[in-house]
């Protein structure tokens, strides 16, 4: 079966085509989410020049966008004040008391799906796709696309095949960082139809040194495949940490105060069309569940 | 930790502090204040959670930014009048810095900011003594110093307890709520400081006894958020019942211990024509009773929905020594009827 043809840097000419500006560098075929923003992501694609624009002529100025923004800001801004008056999280202190199961996110609208970013290999160069539409009568999102681990050409990526879902980090007025607070939980719950294939939750949690901005805490999340829906609950203290894709040896759990993002990342080197379909991802807390950190830590060179 | 590091650090603690106090020279005091830093940086980052070394991070910047602002002090002070003794600061220049430095040593508004998430980042015992402990040497700095300003602490004073009150208001991590508290419990203690010293010290030494009994019976109760604490009930009654006297003697309720503090600086500022000051003061105290009250809401009276499972553990023996929070929790409860014995004992 021979590969769709992709309308982008074809072999033959790619010293050329690195060299050469004027070929279209992204595919023709749109995302239905837009990509990343540049503010999240400071990715260049191995083999491609930087862009040397200088910073004037990078952001685009427009009166009306900038009135839409202040009046946008300054209205989340009252909301938060008058937030802080009602209680935690601005919701009255009994309810956070009483809270025991929460609903973080569900696919009720085509605004869902804004709060998502997709990834694939595209970025790199590989030809993985990855789409995100709403599912039937807009009550779940259907995540699809097709995986394919042949690695770019590009003299630098030996392995490829990976599409990701990612969700954004909420904001708070004038674009500050707010943080998800799940310490009355302990559990994650997720209500998922998959096709059988292994994906891989991952949780980004607030760091402080940049060297940590690529700390991710993971688990497995095995999909049935069946027609019928699959419950999955997943506690916190199941979570390791990984940096970059690579499991640490120096693990500690995850602290849940505060959260930035969930993601789902599909990367079993198993090339074809998959499909996963979300219900809701919600936080609970498992009275049953007692334990604080499921792996132990052994010293790396013990002393003899 | 290996006990050994361990018995080197608390030593160190103890001789930086001890240090400070024998210190008539400000270079001694600033060394002081510096071996106490470096001391307390280990025992912070002991469990290597990023959070932790986020916490121990941000503590040694605030903290080696305001020794090194006081030694500069302490250096125009040497330069312009030609000695380093403690007492004889009498330049507004080198005073005002060095109270703004020492403000940023024990985080008073507003050189608050790193509190809350510094003392968040660490577990409840290296919590305790950041908040209690660490405190004492900047305090007998500022003790000694003349103050040259007197708004400028009043200022810090009024500003603490006003955002010690407010920036716990909507918090449910306790640490969090521990730091605010610590916060305006410090506005107080400075906004009498020119005044009456030694109720300065009074306040101080309350404190410490109130903040111990709160941190040991969280610290028994294994719980940070204020939902863990609806199950100590099941923990320990005994402590759950004394928790809201300590929280009421936190907020200065009488016929508690803690009333005795606000009650002597109310009225003090009274005698010194401040009246609106107080005001404003006494009124801001109401915003840390309120999550104050909040707490011993959650944990004392109500009770939230759970599983039998988890209403057993009072059957179970406990090993924890309770015998400090037993002390202090009376303390913290019965003190107010000795009041003039005490303000005896400190105007000596």
């Amino acid at each position: 079966m021979s590969l769709p043809k992709i309308s982008r840097v074809p072999a033959s000419r790619l010293l050329s085509a690195v060299h050469d500006p004027r070929w279209p560098l992204r595919s023709a075929a749109p995302l239905a989410v837009p990509k990343r923003a540049l503010t999240q992501s400071g990715y260049r694609r191995p083999g491609q020049p930087r862009e040397d624009k200088p910073p004037w002529q990078r952001i685009k100025f427009d009166f009306s966008k900038g009135l839409e923004g202040i009046t946008k800001h300054f209205k989340l801004l009252r909301q938060e004040f008058s937030d802080r008056l009602v209680g935690p999280e601005g919701k009255p202190i009994i309810e956070h008391m009483l809270e025991q199961n929460r609903v973080i996110w569900e696919f009720r609208g085509p605004d869902s799906l804004q709060e998502w970013t997709l990834s694939s290999d595209r970025e790199i160069g590989g030809q993985s796709e990855i789409h995100l539409k709403l599912g039937k009568n807009n009550e779940t999102c259907f995540l699809y696309g097709t995986l394919q681990s042949a690695p770019p050409r590009d003299g630098e990526t030996r392995y490829s095949g990976y599409c990701s879902m990612r969700s954004k980090q909420p904001l708070v007025s004038f674009d500050r960082k707010k943080h998800h607070d799940w310490s009355s939980f302990n559990t994650l719950h997720l209500r998922i139809r998959g096709d059988g294939r292994p994906w891989m939750v991952n949780i980004a949690a607030e760091s402080y040194f940049t060297h940590q901005k690529d700390d991710l805490y993971s688990y497995f999340l095995y999909t049935r495949g069946g027609p019928y829906w699959q419950d999955v609950k997943i506690p916190f203290s199941k979570f390791f940490l990984t940096h970059r894709g690579r499991i640490q040896d120096n693990q500690h759990p995850l602290w849940l105060d505060k959260v930035n993002t969930i993601g789902f990342t599909l990367g079993d080197k198993a090339d074809g069309p998959f499909q996963l379909e979300i219900d809701f991802i919600g936080v609970c807390k498992d009275y049953a569940h007692t334990e604080d950190f499921a792996y132990e830590v052994y010293k790396r060179n013990p002393e003899v | 930790m290996n006990p050994y590091i361990l018995t080197i650090l608390l030593f160190a603690m103890g001789l930086g502090t001890t240090i400070t106090f024998a210190s008539s020279h400000w270079l001694l005091a600033w060394m002081g204040l510096e071996i106490n830093t470096l001391a307390i940086l280990p025992l912070m980052c002991q469990s290597h959670h990023p959070r932790a070394v986020e916490a121990t991070i941000k503590y040694f910047l605030t903290q080696a930014t305001a020794a090194a602002m006081l030694l500069f002090a302490s250096i125009t002070n040497a330069w312009i009048t030609g000695q380093w003794n403690l007492e004889f600061m009498s330049y507004s220049l080198p005073t005002t810095l060095v109270t703004v430095a020492l403000a940023l040593k024990i985080g008073l508004a507003p050189l608050h900011a790193w509190m809350p998430e510094v003392l968040q980042g660490l577990d409840l015992t290296t919590g305790l003594i950041l908040s209690t402990w660490q405190k004492l040497a900047p305090f007998y700095l500022l003790l000694q110093i003349n103050p040259s300003n007197t708004s400028l602490l009043l200022i810090l004073g009024l500003a603490s307890t006003l955002v010690g009150g407010w920036g716990g208001l909507n918090q449910n991590q306790l640490r969090k709520i521990l730091a605010y508290s610590s916060i305006a419990h410090l506005g107080w203690m400075i906004l009498v400081l020119q005044f009456f010293p030694s109720l300065t010290l009074l306040t101080l030494l309350m404190y410490f006894v109130m903040t111990f009994s709160l941190f040991i019976s969280f610290k028994v109760n294994n719980s940070t958020t204020i939902n863990s604490l609806s199950m100590s009930w099941s923990k320990a009654p005994i402590i759950s019942s004394m928790v809201p006297f300590i929280l009421l003697s936190l907020g200065g309720l009488p016929p508690l211990s803690g009333f005795m503090p606000k009650w002597l600086i109310l009225q003090e500022l009274t005698k010194q024509s401040l009246a609106p000051l107080a005001t404003l003061a006494a009124l801001s105290a109401l915003l840390s009773l309120y999550f104050y009250l909040r707490i011993s809401y959650a944990m004392t009276l109500t009770m939230s929905p759970n599983i039998l499972l988890n209403a057993l553990p009072w059957r179970l023996p406990s090993n924890q020594h309770t015998l400090p929070l037993a002390i202090t929790t009376s303390l913290t409860i019965c003190l107010l009827p000795l009041t003039p014995a005490i303000i005896t004992l400190l105007t000596l």
